[in-house]
């Protein structure tokens, strides 16, 4: 598909792996529960697992990227990218390649399972950042955000004008729960995780999973617009908050007659591209 | 008077401080409108003079703009909420650093992702000549009173951001055991936008059609349907949650009027009913009482 890919700027980027929380919360039905929450390395998760498995809350799998200087941790989570390749620096890891799959408030890294069990909080990493400013060749109403080429031309096919896009689900707007009115280049947003038909409908999504959401225009920020549409990658576990549950980092938004999704319950990350540490070219 | 047995008589009182938000722009924050425009207007913190409630909140070329004074916690950072946002309750009295009333938490601003994202303010009605003599970073002290607050006969009710007086002068009759309660306007959930997610008492929850906003005034009490509020801010198709607007039109996507959540409970027990669900009248009452000047 003809898009602007030539043109775009790769960025080496540095980023330390970020400490990891715990997060207290209480539920809808007032119950309070202590897990363990976003950042850190999380280890024995890997694409393709199911997002609401464990007992966590809002947990990213392998390792949460991010710097301590304000700015710079703008442009880190503003220019990585879906796919982006990442590159351990230092520590028992370094050398080691992984991938950006998604973003949070951090942006999210997955590495071999071997290297995810040697990585720290702390260590850092580059990450070869491109994708912003992704166009596609007549297409002026698809706007992409946190998309790599490489990822952009595998999932997505274009037919009599349109984008075909597998998707392993497609959700009505009032799916869209806490990120609504954030940024979409760099936060994702939370899929209800206590509100039927959305719970049942996301409940076995896993991680690295396309997803679509109807009526939602993400172009700058997220806001419910019948007609339009987005879609985007399961990025962090679920949630117990009223409001909250699996992350979805969006990808692509656009009149809805711009997209043909169809269903497609191997529509996943891990397999649109051989990971690093599967590709041997 | 709504004669609904309450356990107000139980409850903490407590002074807590703060100060006068100074304004602040937040370069984390959408700068751009719904349809992608570059567009900066004023609104947060600081004091807006001649903005009050009963205005249309659409009326100024404001950015989440609240009436009066926006106030904070005076020790934390500003994206977190403080135990001066946490206590006060719509209705609550303020006073200045002399001790003179001032006026009345008329609202609560923020709760996009509190501990992270800016700002968290809590809005005061107060009369012109009062504005007048107040600056940003003045400290104040709000009497806190309200957290806790119970209908004893409405178990399935939740009450939140209430004063005990506010909870007596809200338009709500008991009708074979539901409470109906008189509102402006009648939302449904799909426009329910930031504020989603996060802690009933912090900031508001955001009505995202400019459309369904546009005859809403500041003191306006408006029905979210579809929408649980009694801990967090979500979507639950069984429920109801009832709030006061708090802040005019945000221009970002996913923004708009802000309405400060007051009540919460199953359909069957909290039901909204079109009629005089306006509370400016009040508000402005309670801000004159504070207003004689020191």
């Amino acid at each position: 598909m003809a898009t602007n890919a030539h043109r775009l700027v790769t960025t080496r980027l540095r980023a330390q792996i970020q400490p990891g929380a715990v997060n207290v919360v209480t539920r809808p039905d007032g119950v309070s529960q202590a897990l363990p929450g976003q950042g850190g390395v999380v280890t024995g998760i890997g694409l393709g697992d199911v997002a609401a498995a464990r007992t966590g809350d809002h947990v990213e799998p392998g390792a949460s990227l991010g710097h301590a200087d304000s700015a710079a941790n703008h442009a880190i989570r503003l220019l990585s990218c879906v796919g982006n390749r990442v590159t351990v620096l230092d520590g028992p890891a370094a050398g080691a390649r992984g991938v950006v799959y998604g973003k949070h408030g951090a942006v999210l890294a997955m590495f071999a399972p071997d290297v995810l069990a040697r990585l720290a909080p702390g260590e850092s990493v580059a990450i070869d950042a491109q994708g912003i400013g992704l166009a596609i060749d007549g297409m002026d109403d698809v706007t992409a955000h946190s998309l790599s080429p490489q990822v952009f031309e595998a999932m997505a096919m274009p037919v009599d004008g349109r984008l075909r896009i597998g998707v392993v689900a497609i959700l009505p707007s009032i799916a869209a729960a806490a990120g609504i009115g954030m940024p979409a280049a760099m936060f994702n947003m939370d899929l209800h995780s206590w509100s039927e038909p959305v719970a049942s409908q996301a409940k076995g999504l896993r991680f690295g999973d396309l997803v679509a959401v109807l009526d939602q225009d993400h172009r700058f920020g997220r806001q419910h617009r019948p007609g339009w549409a987005m879609v985007g990658i399961v990025s962090h576990g679920t949630a117990i908050g009223g409001g909250h549950g699996v992350g979805l980092m969006t990808l692509l938004t656009a009149p809805a007659a711009r997209f043909d999704f169809v269903p497609n319950a191997e529509a996943r990350l891990d397999r649109l591209l051989p990971l690093p540490w599967e590709d041997t070219a | 008077m709504t004669g609904l047995r309450s356990n107000a008589a139980d409850l903490v009182a407590a002074n807590v401080a703060g100060r006068i938000a100074p304004a602040r722009i937040h370069p984390e924050a959408l700068a751009v409108d719904r349809d992608g425009r570059q567009r900066f207007l004023p609104g947060t913190g600081g004091i807006a003079l001649g903005v009050h409630s009963g205005d249309l909140a659409s009326r100024w070329e404001g950015d989440h703009l609240m009436p009066g004074a926006s106030i904070e916690d005076a020790d934390g950072t500003p994206a977190v909420a403080g135990p001066l946002h946490l206590l006060a309750c719509i209705g609550n009295r303020v006073r200045d650093r002399a001790g003179h009333p001032i006026g009345v938490v008329a609202g609560k601003r923020g709760g996009l992702a509190p501990g992270f994202w800016a700002p968290q303010l809590v809005g005061v009605e107060m009369r012109d000549s009062v504005a007048a003599r107040l600056v940003p970073e003045d400290r104040v002290v709000v009497e806190a009173v309200g957290r806790g607050l119970r209908l004893l006969d409405h178990p399935q009710v939740t009450l939140a951001n209430v004063a005990p007086r506010l909870l007596d002068a809200l338009p709500l009759r008991e009708e074979n055991g539901t409470l109906h309660c008189a509102v402006c306007a009648v939302v449904p959930p799909e426009l329910a936008g930031a504020g989603l997610g996060q802690d009933s008492w912090i900031g508001d929850l955001e009505i995202t059609d400019p459309a369904a906003a546009a005859e809403l005034r500041f003191g306006d009490l408006v029905a979210f349907t579809g929408i649980d509020s009694a801990v967090s801010r979500y979507y639950e198709p069984t429920r109801v949650s009832i709030g006061i607007v708090s802040h005019g039109p945000g221009q970002a996507p996913g923004h708009g009027v802000g309405v400060t959540i007051l009540l919460t409970g199953p359909a069957t027990h909290l039901r909204p009913v079109g009629g005089n669900g306006a509370l400016a009248e009040l508000l402005m009452d309670w801000a004159g009482e504070a207003g004689s000047e020191p």
